[in-house]
């Protein structure tokens, strides 16, 4: 008896805090949404080759910003 | 001045091999050791844990040694080398340095006192992001559905003869989250404590070969093809954070104060949790702390506490029913809390429009990001396209939470 009133306590007792945790970060996100500015996310810069521009500066860290890829080639 | 078969003799006397052949039970731990070694090193199964865990059962089980964690009676006596018995309680951390080795100095001021539990918490807080919750509210009520596992073990442990202290944290196993798991058996029956953060662990690194296990047998392929994606598309979420950075703030603080004011008991462990996010999502101002206790605080609390724990596998405390027991329950625990959180996305599907794979219910236990991790990769199994990491998260972190919850009240009753 003693085991069954301890789960149901137990698991009343999780079951609220997440409800609460739950309604309680959506009002959250509302009173944000209201008061607090929206984040400003700087945007990317756009480019058509990102694997490319990703060597590049791989191989300019290596170098120094000495090195430049000429060509590259597919091996298999 | 002896024989030289004397000499021999005494050689033979000091080296641990004379007390390995005297008492051969220690191979067996060895075993259990090296098997833990192996699943830490060759297949990567949470090797920060699992590595120093089993080498503390190694080095714990050298007779001579003394590097195996003494286990006190249940008054708290323990036997000193004069033959007196003394309260380990009463004893200064220096004494019990000399008396029982440094590994005892260790266990006694840092695991015993409850000190690393909550400083892992807070390691593991700073490494954690609240967003996919966040995103994902509602999936966050499978966190607390997969705490069923821990009160069911619970009342079965106290049917078989368990006291409900040792009752409950068995159970607590089946929250798969190794700091509460020792939190609260350091808190309710701190004699168990060896076994039961063994098979927490243990449990934790065998996440992948459990969370399949019972999925397979209680999901269909049909359930398990739901791609959640495509639910939000024909669902859409009526809510869009604008400013999720100030969310992630305040909802550390927030929960913090919830918890506590209803739960004061979780706090050790939700408290240190939210901090450690707290100055994680500060940023820089922060940051500072934050590497500190992500990085070197963190790697420091996981080595001494894998030590420790595993130092407490002594083969004379290791090796008894009660101990196998408490391997087998928590494995039940284990797989009840995944099923628990499957049948309750079952539920779900049945009066809702909106269908959940039932992976995210698997995932309502803790295990930070691992489970996520094998549903995600079971679900790309069925379909390629189908990634549920996002969702399985919400629910993952929400079981962190729940578990901590769980783990709360039943100190506050018990202990």
């Amino acid at each position: 008896m003693f085991g069954l009133q301890l789960m149901l306590i137990g698991m009343v007792t999780v079951f609220a805090i997440l409800l609460i945790v739950i309604y309680g970060s959506r009002f959250l996100v509302y009173v944000i949404n209201k008061f607090v500015p929206a984040e400003v996310v700087a945007a990317k810069e756009k480019s058509d080759n990102v694997p490319m521009d990703v060597l590049q500066q791989a191989v300019s860290q290596i170098t120094g910003g000495k090195g430049h890829i000429v060509n590259v080639t597919k091996l298999s | 001045m002896g024989s030289i078969g004397d000499i021999f003799q005494r050689l033979y006397d000091m080296t641990a091999i004379s007390s390995i052949i005297a008492d051969p039970s220690f191979l067996l731990m060895y075993l259990i050791a090296f098997g833990l070694l192996y699943l830490g090193v060759v297949k990567h199964y949470e090797p920060l844990l699992l590595v120093p865990i089993a080498f503390g059962v190694l080095i714990a089980n050298f007779p001579g040694g003394e590097m195996g964690v003494i286990q006190a009676d249940s008054q708290g006596l323990v036997p000193l080398a004069d033959g007196t018995m003394e309260s380990i309680w009463d004893m200064p951390l220096h004494k019990i340095a000399h008396e029982f080795g440094i590994m005892n100095y260790l266990y006694y001021a840092l695991i015993k006192s409850g000190l690393l539990p909550p400083i892992i918490f807070m390691g593991v807080g700073a490494l954690t992001d609240f967003g996919p919750m966040l995103r994902n509210l509602k999936l966050a009520i499978f966190g607390a559905a997969a705490q069923f596992g821990i009160f069911a073990v619970l009342l079965v442990s106290l049917a078989i003869g368990f006291t409900p202290q040792e009752a409950a944290s068995l159970g607590i196993i089946g929250g798969a989250d190794g700091p509460t798991a020792i939190f609260t058996t350091i808190k309710l029956a701190p004699h168990l404590l060896g076994p039961i953060a063994i098979a927490a662990y243990s449990y934790m690194a065998l996440v992948p070969v459990i969370i399949p296990l019972v999925v397979k047998a209680l999901c269909s392929e049909k359930e398990l093809k739901i791609n959640m994606k495509e639910q939000d598309k024909l669902y859409p979420q009526n809510m869009e954070i604008k400013n999720m950075r100030a969310v992630k703030i305040i909802f550390p603080i927030a929960v913090t104060t919830i918890v506590a004011l209803l739960v004061p008991t979780a706090v050790p462990l939700i408290g240190m949790l939210m901090f450690g996010n707290l100055i994680k999502e500060i940023g820089a101002d922060t940051s500072r702390l934050f590497q500190t206790a992500s990085n070197g605080l963190m790697n420091t609390a996981t080595i001494f506490l894998g030590l420790c724990v595993g130092a407490t596998m002594t083969s004379d405390a290791f090796l008894n029913v009660k101990t196998l027991g408490i391997v087998a329950g928590g494995f039940c625990a284990f797989a009840l809390s995944i099923a628990s959180g499957i049948c309750m996305v079952k539920v779900w599907n049945l009066i809702s429009k909106k269908k959940i794979n039932p992976l995210v219910g698997a995932t309502g236990l803790s295990a930070v990001p691992m489970a996520s991790r094998v549903c995600n990769g079971i679900s790309t199994k069925y379909d390629p396209k189908n990634h549920v990491l996002n969702y399985c998260m919400a629910s993952n972190i929400a079981g962190v939470i729940g578990s901590a919850v769980a783990a709360g009240v039943l100190i506050s009753f018990l202990g």
